[in-house]
């Protein structure tokens, strides 16, 4: 497809970064940022990848190909949580072709959905689900947007007890069902839970962050970069003095430390479908990271662009 | 909220169009059958070119809907569904009862309709090509759900057609036009468009 041909490879993006002998900002050599699940402890860094739209490619074996080497890119540059759902189409479909096709493959931390009103379809698509990844469990198994949660949680937590899923938890995006989240959370034997936050959607600061740090629980960040719209927003703005204090080299990096500096945050998951992207993703795994009084500096000095 | 991007899209229509080679010049062969039927009388005009609108409509619902787009579309068996529903109307009306009348008009609406059909068969895919897409990567006429849906319009416009038969067709416009801008597909544009015209031209035909 035409976009191999104007996209750089992984190859090309990491053998360009080593040749670019930029000296690093002072910190670089902090991280890469761990994260603790709460329920086990088990560390996971701090950027994932998210797959809504950008895996689901079809069975085109150029597109297919290209997002083998964003997924290679991803491991190499220390990742390790991928997320996706059965809703993202082909997506899941093309994760099992780069799975089989990447080199250290093991560091998978997978994480998916159930996403049906029928309960009793839970099990069948959690099936599916393994299949299509190649994979004999699930890290984490989720119920997509709170679809039917009430129905599907204890088929999940069957699955935890038989084996086949590690950790359970809900989602949800846009913003929007908070206040069902938190009876949710409040009240559920979860392990995880997924929401939207970035440096302009905030609300998730006011009780769902710190309810999901007092029950202990892994917080998944979707759409960290609000669909692309804080670049439309702010990427045409120079990077403000500040992002040098924390090592960040661009705007990705700067809205993606505001996410993991919250201290309730365990992983954020952009999604993108270039690896120089990726490597960009990834940088904000090092260095240092903004302090509360920076965090509010950054959400207001942003917000006045 | 479209969970594809475009070159997804289009990757898809290359796989489609390779595999369901040669309906393409099969269906050109449909639409000039409909068209033909409009300016001569032949046996069982109307309901052949009613049935040849139908099987457009159907073989987007299974091969294209269905088959295709479901892999990367969660929304596509509903697409499929209402594809099929537009057949089994088309069918029902034009094939069976005979309600489906071709014959040229003459009137505004008539050139407007007639309008609309040249532009599905060669608008349409002249536009994609001016945008950069070559084969096989073509949403075609017959086969795509946006240039069967013009051509429709045109053709329920250029005859006699109740007004059931406008509803899907019309509703693909909003649903396929949405590509246009989410997906930056401007030939799509020609959707929203074509349903402006349809509804004025209905307008003025009742006035």
């Amino acid at each position: 497809m035409s976009c191999e041909k104007i996209l750089p490879t992984r190859r090309a993006v990491l053998a360009g970064l080593g040749a670019l002998a930029v000296p690093l900002p002072a910190g670089a050599a902090i991280g890469p940022h761990l994260r603790p699940i709460p329920a086990t402890g088990e560390r996971v860094p701090a950027i994932g990848m998210g797959t809504w739209i950008t895996f689901n490619v079809g069975d085109d074996a150029g597109l297919r190909a290209a997002r083998t080497e964003v997924l290679q890119a991803f491991f190499d540059l220390g990742g390790q949580v991928v997320d996706s759902s059965p809703m993202y189409g082909s997506a899941q479909a093309v994760i099992g072709h780069a799975l089989a096709r990447v080199s250290a493959p093991e560091r998978l931390f997978s994480a998916t959905k159930v996403w049906t009103p029928l309960a009793m379809l839970g099990d069948g698509q959690m099936a599916d689900a393994r299949d299509l990844w190649g994979i004999p469990r699930f890290d984490l198994m989720q119920v997509h947007n709170l679809l039917n949660w009430d129905g599907h949680l204890p088929t999940i937590l069957a699955e935890k007890a038989a084996g086949r899923v590690r950790y359970v938890g809900v989602t949800t995006s846009h913003g929007r069902r908070h206040d069902e989240l938190e009876q949710v959370m409040a009240r559920q034997p979860l392990d995880a839970v997924q929401l939207t936050y970035n440096v302009v959607d905030r609300q998730a600061e006011a009780r769902l962050l710190p309810l999901a740090a007092e029950r202990g629980l892994m917080v998944v960040i979707n759409r960290p970069f609000k669909r692309g719209a804080l670049f439309d927003s702010y990427a045409r703005h120079p990077l403000p003095s500040w992002a040098a204090e924390i090592g960040c080299a661009n705007w990705a990096q700067v809205f993606l430390k505001f996410i993991i500096s919250h201290p309730a945050v365990t992983v954020a998951i952009p999604a993108t479908s270039r690896v120089d992207h990726m490597a960009e993703n990834m940088g904000a795994l090092h260095g240092p990271l903004p302090d509360q009084a920076l965090r509010v500096r950054m959400a207001r000095d942003i917000a006045a662009l | 909220m479209i969970p594809y991007d475009a070159d997804a899209f289009f990757a898809l229509f290359a796989a489609y169009n390779t595999a369901i080679w040669p309906a393409q010049p099969a269906a050109y062969a449909l639409g000039l059958l409909v068209l033909v039927a409009m300016f001569r009388r032949f046996v069982q005009r109307d309901r052949l070119a009613a049935a040849a609108l139908v099987v457009m409509w159907a073989f987007n619902a299974v091969a294209y809907h269905w088959t295709y787009f479901a892999t990367i579309n969660f929304l596509a068996p509903v697409f499929a569904a209402a594809f099929a529903a537009q057949a089994l109307l088309l069918a029902w009306s034009g094939v069976g009862r005979g309600r489906l009348h071709f014959a040229w008009r003459g009137d505004p609406a008539g050139w407007i309709g007639l309008t609309l059909m040249l532009f599905a068969l060669v608008g349409y895919p002249a536009w994609t090509w001016y945008a950069g897409h070559r084969w096989p990567d073509l949403p075609m006429f017959g086969i795509a759900p946006g240039p069967t849906t013009i051509f429709t319009l045109g053709a329920l416009l250029a005859g006699r057609a109740t007004w059931p038969l406008f509803v899907i067709p019309l509703l693909w416009c909003a649903v396929g036009g949405s590509a246009a801008w989410l997906l930056d597909v401007p030939q799509d544009l020609s959707l929203p468009a074509a349903a402006a015209v349809t509804l004025i031209a209905i307008a003025v035909r009742r006035h």
